[in-house]
């Protein structure tokens, strides 16, 4: 063996010796930082876990219905000629095409919807795979009965479960106005286009889809695959060659956006489970800095004995790594605990907010396992390495000592500030740098900063504060508050540095507090004043369907009709893209869209938007649209519709908050006539102001629609509307509310294993001042004046930086992440209330520490040791 | 001791001590504090010496100094032939290895390390193998009369006992010097004859030089060489 070797081996077995059986020893201790490590790696885990679940879940979706085609012929804001796939293989260098339709359908008499493909099953046997499960079952099972029988369709195998669907079974199906029945003739082997949605998806030939949907020669898109051979500018030449309004686009484009979304998504929650780590990390700081402090004596030993300085840096650094791995291995059984509630939140959440996705499980990440383990591990080493420094600072002349008195060294605390103090100064500008688009890095870096910079200020801060309270303290509360408060004053770093373990929780509580009221106070404001009608009707599915396909010409007859009764504000709604911007365009009436409701503008002149764009002279776009475009007023927006070409000036931007990507509005008659579409997407019914019995109207109208087309139609009632708006922010903010308790819970066990620590390193003093005639209870309140301090300047602190830190939030990182703002509003009562019920948990944390000071006798000063 | 645990005394050189002009001023913010000043000291192989001095006298300073746990403020040091006066850190951490033994009036024992752990330490620092270690520290505690002990926790030991281990832990990289603090302060008399008993058997028997710094007689009988102190200066 080489000496190095042994040198190694040696040196882990030292760690075994000193480092491991020193934490043994201080089992409740250790435990208590190793829980905290592991609710907050647990978090930032299953976080993680959850949301790249539901990404890949997505990308896969999107990937398996993209198969292997190279190109997508599509047309902005309509659909395309199927006939179009007959000329496209005529091209030299076309190898395959084949035109898909797609929508949401849903058995007639069940709610739960599923996505329905069709396809030409001959042409696109090139571009995807699909095949069926068991070719040998029966001679039915041949897919081309997909195209010899219509209304035959192939299903996945979550289909076939979720329903309980067999091959054979007929089933009626509803799609917009039509209902028709459908014969499931095979299931789908788990493989390619069966794994979209997690196998809840049909597939049929896109003949029988034209005739139940009643689209006829059209398809969504169409699919190219290009020959190995194809020149680059065969892609140009093809553009080229087809119809006026008709694309070529990358297939991924449709994806790429929906993806841009969940990443921002998946960045502000990892940021907020880092900071369960973060508070953590303060955890496992106090307790290695403590280790490192009531071992001088030892330390000095170790180098007296002739272990070098790196030696006893590597012990410490390496005692943070096992809290890190052990925490780390801790939080596993918890994550899988957790991340099983927060898939169906995060899931939910984005299907609601961003793209529609259907999560078929969790997939095991081995990127994501690297990731939390790397993270933790790191976390828990960073925090270990002050206190390793000052270990391989510590002299082996302090070996001679008969006793060794803790360092204190004010020099350092200065430092500390200094540090602290240019961080805090870097926040704003950092958070005014560019970031990428819907990552808000510089928000995130700039919140970093200041917990990183309080933090450092903390030591400081605490010091001056129990100068300055002493006398007032020793009036409030005798000698025990004089004391505290000269212990809190003197005491290390390591006082200080758990402090900011509570400044970092009540700061994210603070500022979580602040921006879900905000937003949900804004959000209110913004429904009541945007979506002010009585009912909405629309096509069934519409929502996921995205609004494709208009209300069928009956229903808008009928209404057209007792237009004497009731108010309609009718509207067309397509969704375009702007250089990878997915965005909603909505064609609707000005006038009769602002009897009932209100825009509230965020920049633009109101009195002068309402007559241009009435005459068609301008839209107005959302502040989502503006900040994820970065047009502003004043700019063009220019845009392919079908064959046209739209181009006109931004006149307005307002708040938005429903819409996946942002909104434009522009003005239906002038929709109308430019483009030719007389349709319908949706309409807004309201009664008019002076009806006498708007109720008996209401529900007249809704009788009628019913009995005319109700099998079409989704009506939702105003108020129910604005209600489930509401209830949905309040399902998005839930998983917020879980990661804030557990940084909250963490920061409770710092402050009781603070306490517990500061007790165990003063038991020779605390027993003095027994000995010298202190009571217990005396000294019961000296440890509750400690932790009511500690508390204090915490909450102080945490107030000022979440304070802070929701500013941050709201107007750089929701702004770069998801592009909206929000009205800037402090839930006082929340925040009021919630304080004393953290100062009170505080106190309560103090309990163990107090049962520690009085369980030793005042006869153990005899005995001496290190605590 | 048997003959196993420490083979013959090594070189002279590596059992002398050259100072001159030895000195160490303390800095305590702006005030400087003498250690020691211009001590001149010459101890040739296999002496025993007592440093003996008031308390503050420079007795603990000294034996810092020889013990390279400290560096001298200026002035010339040679200890088991090595060149102290401008050490660097590795070359002291090497030094405290293989040159001398320390002995402390406080035992400082590591509490979570048993006694044979403890006896090993100093070696397994120097990068020796663990068996070969194991089996030289319980040959040397054997020697110490502490063969029922080895599994013992410094908390678990009396006062002799802990200061028998810290002589063990001195002896383990077989140093040509050993060095003690006060090493009876802590102890009974009995306790204390039997410490320095020890230490003597170690100059006669075994050839080392032993330099103790003490306020008790009891070292006296053994002494071939008194050194006292006063005010950080050689007293006479
Ligand atoms: N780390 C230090 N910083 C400042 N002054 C020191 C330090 N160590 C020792 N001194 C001072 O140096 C002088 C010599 O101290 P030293 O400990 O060497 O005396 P000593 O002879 O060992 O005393 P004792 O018999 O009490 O152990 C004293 O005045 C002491 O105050
Ligand atoms: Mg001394």
């Amino acid at each position: 063996m080489t000496q190095s070797m042994q040198t190694i081996l040696n040196g882990l077995r030292l760690f075994r010796w000193f480092t491991l059986r020193h934490l043994r020893r201080r089992l409740l201790r250790t435990l208590a930082v190793l829980v905290g490590i592991a609710l907050g790696a647990a978090v930032f885990t299953s976080v993680r876990l959850a949301v790249q679940a539901t990404l890949t879940a997505y990308s896969n979706s999107m990937a398996h219905i993209t198969g292997t085609s190279d190109l997508s012929v599509v047309r902005p804001g309509g659909r395309v000629p199927d006939g179009l796939v007959v000329d496209l293989l005529r091209h030299p260098a076309v190898q395959s095409a084949s035109p898909l339709l797609s929508a949401y359908v849903r058995p007639a008499h069940q709610e739960t919807p599923f996505l329905l493909l069709g396809l030409d099953p001959v042409l696109d046997r090139n571009l995807r795979r699909w095949r069926l499960r068991d070719p040998q079952a029966g001679p039915s099972a041949d897919w081309s009965a997909l195209m010899t029988h219509p209304y035959t369709m192939v299903i996945g195998d979550g289909l076939a479960e979720h329903f309980g669907w067999q091959p054979g079974q007929a089933t009626p199906l509803i799609h917009g106005q039509r209902t028709a029945e459908f014969r499931v003739i095979d299931i789908l082997a788990a493989d390619g286009v069966a794994l979209v949605e997690g196998g809840r998806i049909a597939v049929c030939d896109i003949a029988t889809f034209q005739e139940f949907t009643g689209l006829h020669g059209q398809a969504d898109w169409i699919d190219l695959r290009l020959n190995g051979t194809a020149s680059p500018e065969s892609a140009t030449e093809i553009a080229a060659r087809l119809p006026p309004g008709i694309q070529l686009r990358s297939p991924t484009a449709r994806s790429e956006s929906g993806r841009g979304m969940i990443r921002a998504y998946q960045l502000s929650l990892t940021f907020l489970s880092f900071i369960s780590l973060f508070v953590g990390m303060f955890l496992v700081y106090s307790l290695v800095a403590l280790n490192a402090a009531a071992r001088r004596r030892e330390l000095a030993v170790m180098r007296a004995s002739g272990a070098s300085g790196n030696l006893l840096f590597a012990l410490f650094v390496g005692e943070g790594a096992v809290i890190g791995l052990v925490g780390w291995l801790l939080a596993l059984p918890i994550s899988g605990l957790l991340v099983k509630h927060l898939l169906a939140a995060v899931s939910g959440t984005v299907s609601m907010l961003f793209v529609q996705v259907q999560v078929d499980g969790l997939t095991l990440d081995t990127w994501e396992v690297l990731l939390s383990f790397g993270v933790t591990v790191a976390v828990a080493m960073l925090a270990a390495v002050q206190p390793a420094r000052e270990a391989m600072a510590v002299s082996p002349r302090e070996a001679m000592a008969i006793s060794t008195a803790a360092s204190f060294r004010p020099a350092l605390f200065r430092r500390l500030a200094i540090g602290g103090g240019f961080l805090l100064v870097l926040v704003y500008p950092v958070s005014q740098l560019p970031s990428p688009p819907s990552l808000s890095l510089s928000g995130y870096l700039a919140a970093l900063l200041l917990f990183v910079g309080v933090a450092l200020l903390a030591p400081l801060l605490l010091r001056h504060f129990g100068r300055l309270l002493k006398r007032r303290l020793q009036r409030l509360g005798g000698q025990p508050a004089a004391l505290a408060a000269d212990y809190l004053r003197s005491s290390g770093v390591q006082t200080a540095i758990s402090i900011g373990a509570l400044i970092t929780a009540v700061a994210l509580f603070t500022a979580l507090v602040i921006m879900v009221h905000s937003f949900r106070t804004t959000t209110i404001l913004w429904v009541e004043q945007s979506i002010a009608g009585d009912l909405y009707v629309r096509p069934k599915l519409a929502e996921l369907n995205r609004f494709r396909d208009p209300l069928p010409p009956q229903v808008v007859a009928k209404l057209i009709s007792v237009t004497d009764l009731v108010d309609l504000v009718p509207m067309r709604r397509l969704e375009l893209d702007l250089k990878g911007h997915t965005h909603l365009f909505e064609a609707m009436d000005y006038a009769d869209y602002t009897v009932r409701n209100r825009f509230i503008w965020l920049d633009g002149d109101p009195s002068r938007i309402a007559k241009a764009f009435q005459r068609g002279q301008g839209v107005v776009v959302s502040e989502v649209f503006a900040n994820r475009t970065g047009l502003g007023v004043g700019d063009p927006y220019r845009i392919q519709i079908g064959d046209q070409q739209l181009d006109e000036p931004i006149l307005g931007i307002f708040r938005d908050y429903r819409t996946r990507g942002g909104a434009v509005y522009y003005a239906l008659t002038r929709y109308q006539e430019r483009f030719d579409d007389v349709s319908w997407s949706g309409v807004q019914i309201n009664v008019a102001a002076d009806a006498e019995n708007p109720a008996a109207v209401m529900d007249r109208i809704r009788t009628d629609l019913i009995t005319c087309c109700g099998a079409a139609l989704e009506m939702i009632d105003g108020r129910n509307l604005r209600r489930a708006i509401v209830q949905i922010f309040d399902e998005t903010f839930a998983i917020t509310t879980v990661l804030l308790l557990i940084a909250l819970m963490v920061a409770a066990i710092g402050i009781a294993t603070t306490l517990a620590v500061l007790v165990l390193q003063r038991r020779r003093q605390l027993n003095t001042l027994l000995a010298m005639g202190g009571s217990a209870r005396q000294l019961r309140s000296m440890i509750f004046w400690e932790a009511g301090l500690i508390a204090l300047v915490g909450q102080m602190a945490g107030l000022a930086s979440g304070g802070v830190l929701s500013l941050l939030l709201i107007f750089v990182v929701n702004r770069q992440s998801f592009g909206w703002t929000f009205l800037y509003r402090v839930d006082w009562t929340t925040l009021l209330l919630a304080m004393p019920l953290i100062f009170a948990a505080a106190l309560l944390a103090a309990l163990p520490a107090v049962k520690l000071a009085l369980d030793s006798a005042p006869a153990a000063l005899l005995r001496g040791g290190t605590p | 001791m048997q003959t196993t645990t420490t083979s013959a005394a090594p070189p002279d050189s590596e059992r002398s001590i050259q100072a001159r002009d030895l000195t160490r001023i303390y800095r305590v913010g702006s005030v400087s504090v003498t250690g020691i000043e211009g001590v001149n000291l010459s101890v040739p192989a296999g002496q025993m010496v007592v440093l003996k001095g008031e308390s503050g006298s420079g007795k603990s300073t000294l034996l810092s100094l020889l013990a390279g746990l400290d560096r001298l403020t200026h002035g010339a040091l040679t200890v088991a032939g090595r060149d102290l006066s401008a050490p660097s850190d590795t070359e002291l951490t090497t030094f405290r290895r293989h040159a001398v033994g320390m002995v402390f009036q406080a035992f400082n024992l590591l509490p979570t390390l048993t006694v044979l752990e403890n006896a090993c330490l100093p070696a397994l620092l120097a990068g020796a193998n663990p068996d070969t270690a194991h089996t030289k520290a319980s040959d040397l505690l054997s020697w110490l009369g502490l063969n029922d002990r080895l599994d013992h926790r410094p908390s678990q030991l009396s006062g002799g006992e802990m200061q028998r281990t810290a002589i063990a832990r001195a002896l383990i990289n077989d140093p040509g010097i050993i060095l003690a603090d006060e090493p009876t302060g802590n102890l009974d008399s009995h306790n204390a004859r039997k410490v320095i008993a020890l230490l003597a058997d170690l100059n006669r028997e075994f050839d080392r030089t032993v330099v103790v710094a003490t306020h008790s007689d009891l070292v006296d009988p053994f002494a071939t060489m008194v050194l006292a102190l006063q005010d950080g200066r050689v007293a006479s």
